[in-house]
């Protein structure tokens, strides 16, 4: 199955910009997942795909067949695009039995009587929901739902599978379970899949690449790796995995050197940081700096050379069973760190290497 | 012969994704099929209403019949209206009838509402229950009941003339007719104002109590003020109701000679030797221009007054307001109206259709009959009539649920341009009175090539009586589709389904309850319908409503009371019959 392509999407509702700009290319098989806090518009994505609402203007195809080029009155209207999409709700038919769900788009695609049910009880069996296949959805519990939605969205085999945050139903143990077979399922089906989520540990875990959003926008397209190592906006570093946002302004970049140093607000000390960006001296810039990259020491001489030394005071520390987590204060700045190891007393030093800073220069 | 050996069915295997291909629908003028369902739809509904109001506005200026060959425009009819020496005296009449209904039915309700749902009284949900009632039986047959007890020579009346020596009512006047319209009304108050405090957030009265308030107070501060919107609308329209009803000034208002507005179109256009088209169709359009302007206004403080009542979840019932003693005449008031108002008349005309008399002075089961059934069923057209309401109820009933179903699903789950106009078509008949509606189709019918075949059969009081019972089964069905998430049509149309597949096999299937339920609604309000038919209806298509009005003007009170029984029979049956489907469907579902 050829590739998806969105390009230049824009939608609003009423007047307020909603979309974007959006543009990404999903591979044969790959598993895409649209990250972004709620609201951001990723349901409003996944809904221009489907056809279920109709962008302003952009372009939508898989592989040569248009779906949509700008013009609404000459869209393909969302059955004629063969994708599978399992809302958030589930929305299971409610009136019919699981396997009636399943058969709908089967008898559809006129699908023979026997066929159909093979391909039903293949697809129950893969979610492990065969022995449920005549119940009613009421009878069944949200995550026996949200299987069954699964199933009713590849039973018949869609160009491209589209997932609405199909596991926010779930409570965290069964989120745990559900990920790990949901990307075994993906695996063994090899559709291609566009997931959306605000769970950046379901994301992470789940995805070939990720595509970040926020307020309308992409903010950035890679893997798991380099959205998490390298952020492409302080906005991306913060909403992925716990990051500080140090401002400060650059004192020292040398022409030919591969750091530069920041002075960290009105703090009087400095973090050296890899320089990343091109940045001049006396720009002010925000120094991204992840928790569990910040070592905690009662000894600032055990630095390394090169490493960056900064002298902290601990406010609290609070026990969350598989580490410390730390609020401390850098001058007037509050820095948030991660350790396994607990640390008495008040004054503490805060090792950082420069290649876990990210330097991200502000835009004039 | 050997016989050919049939190939190996091949080994079962997994599809590749995108294998099965989209489904494929066949295409109507070069477009999807629903567009042509939708443009169905929306024309059907529109020729519908024009075919009901153009007719009655062009006739208002025209000089002649407006089938006649000839004829000029000329505002001659509106001049002639105005200048007609009773007109002052009709307006007055009917604005005064309208009034006093409204003010007697608001005073009875609204107390009544307060009682049964913020109180503790004795047997509140049977009341509640009992007082919804009058809404199966039309204000038709409550003035015949009414006038079984408390007319001139009613049961009531005799009793108490014979005690006292005279009597303190007299229902042939304009207080009369308005308290009798009231009865009929009281049911719809009833329901808004009730349905508006059982909806209502009891923490405000809660708050008011906490601070000390004794529970006079609470009401008066509190609950009364958050009655206001529901007030307001159901007084609009009550009155809107008795502006255009014609069931009690034709009965109540011929005998005492007070012409109301309907009773004069009724004079104009059929008991007159030979009808003045252009001053009926002045006349109806000046009646049409009422209504309608009073529909807008409800719909305006609809809108309003659904911002101010607050819906916060179903408050419990645990802290309704203890009256103490006064209770008690709270419960003489509602015990009292319920019996005097509502059963008796109805007990009454009962017992007057199995009687010869029925009078205080002898025992009525010594003057047991038959007789009155007997006159119904020995002559054609009087069994035709019920046959005919049945057969029009019946299949109007089922007509205009399913079209009503389309036309809701079409405004309101279909991306077709023009829903909000197809709504407000479907909805605009509401402001169309009954017999407007007759002279409308009437003269549509009269114009139109080859419609003089239709005029007078059963199906033209099916279209005329579907037309008017439209709005209701939209109102039945479009809250039940609010219900469904738009999430399941959108499932279905990615997983294949076009918009026609997605309403057959999705949504009108969830839609059966509301269907049922509209179905009933709708059969209760045709088989008493009968205002369009007065000028519709043929020799061979009378209904119930008009026989019995052609028997009460011959003075056959017994048989007006027998069909009455039967009409009102028939009508439990059904609603009886509906009411354990529905029933039945809940209990499988909950299973
Ligand atoms: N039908 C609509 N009319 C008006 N605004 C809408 C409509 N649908 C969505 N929006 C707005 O568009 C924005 C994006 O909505 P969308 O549902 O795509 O968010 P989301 O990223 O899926 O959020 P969540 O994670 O909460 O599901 C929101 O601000 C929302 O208020
Ligand atoms: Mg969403």
């Amino acid at each position: 199955m050829p590739e998806l392509v969105v390009e230049n999407l824009k939608k609003s509702f009423a007047g307020n910009a909603v979309l974007e700009d959006i543009n990404f290319t999903v591979a044969d098989g790959e598993f895409f997942t649209l990250l972004g806090p709620s609201g951001c518009g990723k349901s409003t994505t996944l809904a221009c795909v489907a056809g279920l609402e109709h962008p302003e203007s952009g372009t939508i195809r898989v592989g040569d067949q248009v779906f949509f080029d700008g013009d609404p009155r000459s869209a393909v209207p969302p059955e004629g695009r063969n994708l599978g999409l399992v809302f958030q709700s589930y929305a299971l038919w409610p009136h019919m039995t699981i396997a009636g769900n399943l058969a709908l788009p089967l008898k559809l695609r006129k699908v023979s009587g026997p066929e159909q049910k093979r391909l039903i009880d293949e697809a129950l069996d893969k979610v492990d929901m065969l022995h449920l296949r005549d119940r009613y959805p009421h009878q069944l519990s949200g995550g026996q739902q949200q299987r069954v939605a699964l199933a009713r969205g590849i039973v018949y085999a869609p160009g491209v599978l589209l997932l609405d945050e199909p596991l926010s139903n779930l409570d965290a143990k069964m989120r745990d379970q559900a990920r790990i077979w949901l990307k075994s399922l993906q695996r063994e089906v090899g559709i291609t899949t566009v997931y959306v989520t605000h769970d950046q540990v379901e994301a992470m875990s789940l995805s070939d690449r990720i595509a970040v959003f926020m307020h309308g926008r992409l903010q950035q397209v890679g893997t798991p790796t380099e959205i998490y190592e390298t952020p492409a906006t302080p906005e991306v570093a913060g909403f992925i995995g716990r990051c500080n946002l140090l401002e400060g302004r650059v004192d020292e970049a040398p022409a030919e050197g591969s750091t530069v140093r920041v002075e960290l607000g009105s703090t009087g000390q400095h973090l050296k940081v890899v320089r990343t960006q091109d940045v001049r001296e006396g720009q002010s810039a925000t120094v991204g700096l992840r928790s569990e990259r910040i070592t905690l020491s009662h000894r600032a001489d055990v630095a390394g050379d090169g490493v960056n030394v900064l002298r902290a005071r601990i406010k609290q520390c609070s026990y969350t069973g598989a580490r410390f987590e730390y609020q401390l204060s850098v001058g007037d700045l509050d820095i948030h760190a991660e350790s396994t190891v607990r640390h008495e007393g008040e004054e503490i030093s805060l090792l950082i290497r420069p290649e876990d800073c990210l330097l991200y220069p502000a835009t004039v | 012969m050997a016989t050919e050996t049939p190939p190996a069915p091949a080994p079962p295997r997994t599809l590749r994704a995108g294998e099965l291909g989209t489904p494929q629908y066949r295409r109507l003028f070069g477009a999807g099929r629903e567009v042509t369902i939708h443009w169905v739809t929306f024309l059907v509904t529109a020729a519908l209403v024009l075919a009901a109001v153009v007719p009655i506005l062009y006739q208002s200026i025209r000089n002649q019949p407006l089938y006649a060959a000839g004829g000029a425009f000329t505002l001659s009819n509106y001049v002639h209206l105005f200048t007609e020496a009773e007109f002052g005296t009709i307006i007055l009449n009917t604005l005064l009838f309208a009034v006093l209904t409204t003010v007697f039915a608001l005073a009875i309700a609204v107390p009544m509402a307060i009682l049964l749902e913020r109180t503790r009284f004795p047997a509140a949900r049977l009341f509640g229950q009992v007082l919804r009632w009058p809404i199966y039986i039309s204000p038709l047959v409550l003035a015949f009941g009414w006038i079984v007890v408390y007319g001139p020579a009613g049961f009531l009346t005799s009793t108490v003339r014979e005690a006292m020596g005279w009597v303190p009512w007299n229902l042939y006047t304009l207080p009369g007719m308005a308290f009798v319209e009231a009865v009929a009304q009281v049911p719809v108050a009833y329901l808004f104002c009730a349905n508006a405090l059982a909806a209502s957030d009891t923490s405000l009265e809660n708050a008011a109590r906490s601070v000390g308030a004794g529970p006079v107070r609470v009401l008066r501060s509190v609950v009364i003020p958050m009655l206001r919107p529901p007030v307001l609308y159901a007084g609009l329209l009550i009155f809107g109701t008795a502006v255009e009803t014609l069931s009690i000034p034709l009965i109540l208002g011929g005998p005492a000679e007070l012409t109301l507005f309907s009773s004069f179109l009724y004079e104009q256009g059929i008991d007159a030797v030979s009808p003045d088209y252009g001053l009926l169709g002045a006349a109806s359009t000046f009646m049409l221009v009422t209504t309608v302007g009073l529909v807008i206004v409800q719909a305006r403080l609809l809108k309003q007054a659904q911002r101010f009542v607050s819906v916060r979840g179903k408050a419990a019932r645990s802290n309704l307001l203890d009256l103490g003693g006064w209770k008690w005449v709270g419960f003489a008031f509602v015990g009292v109206y319920v019996v005097f108002g509502a059963l008796l008349p109805m007990i009454a005309l009962v017992l007057r259709a199995f009687t010869s008399l029925l009078t205080p002075l002898v025992n009525p089961l010594k003057l047991l009959t038959l007789d009155n059934f007997r006159l119904i069923f020995s002559y054609a057209p009087y069994t035709e009539s019920i046959t005919n309401s049945i057969t029009v109820a019946f299949i109007g009933a089922v007509a205009v649920t399913v079209f009503g179903t389309v036309v809701v699903l079409v405004a309101r789950r279909s991306d077709f341009r023009l829903a909000r106009l197809l709504e407000t078509a479907a909805q605009s008949p509401h402001a169309v009175p009954g017999l407007i509606i007759g002279i409308g189709f009437f003269w549509a019918f009269a114009w139109m090539p080859g419609g003089d075949a239709v005029r007078g059969t059963l199906f033209a009081l099916v279209i005329a009586f579907g037309l008017r019972a439209l709005p209701s089964a939209y109102g039945a069905i479009s809250p039940a589709t609010m219900q469904l998430g738009s999430e399941l049509d959108n499932a279905a149309r990615v997983a294949g389904a076009d918009w026609w597949r997605t309403v057959s096999r999705i949504l009108i299937r969830l839609l059966v309850p509301a269907m049922l339920a509209s179905f009933l609604l709708i059969w209760t309000q045709m088989i008493r319908e009968y205002a369009p038919a007065m000028f519709l209806a043929g020799a061979e298509s009378q209904v119930i409503g008009t026989t019995a009005i052609d028997l009460w003007t011959q003075g056959e009170t017994g048989s007006v009371a027998a069909l009455a029984t039967l009409q009102i029979a028939v009508t439990a049956v059904v609603a009886g019959l509906a009411g354990l489907l529905l029933k039945g469907r809940k209990e499988k579902n909950n299973a």
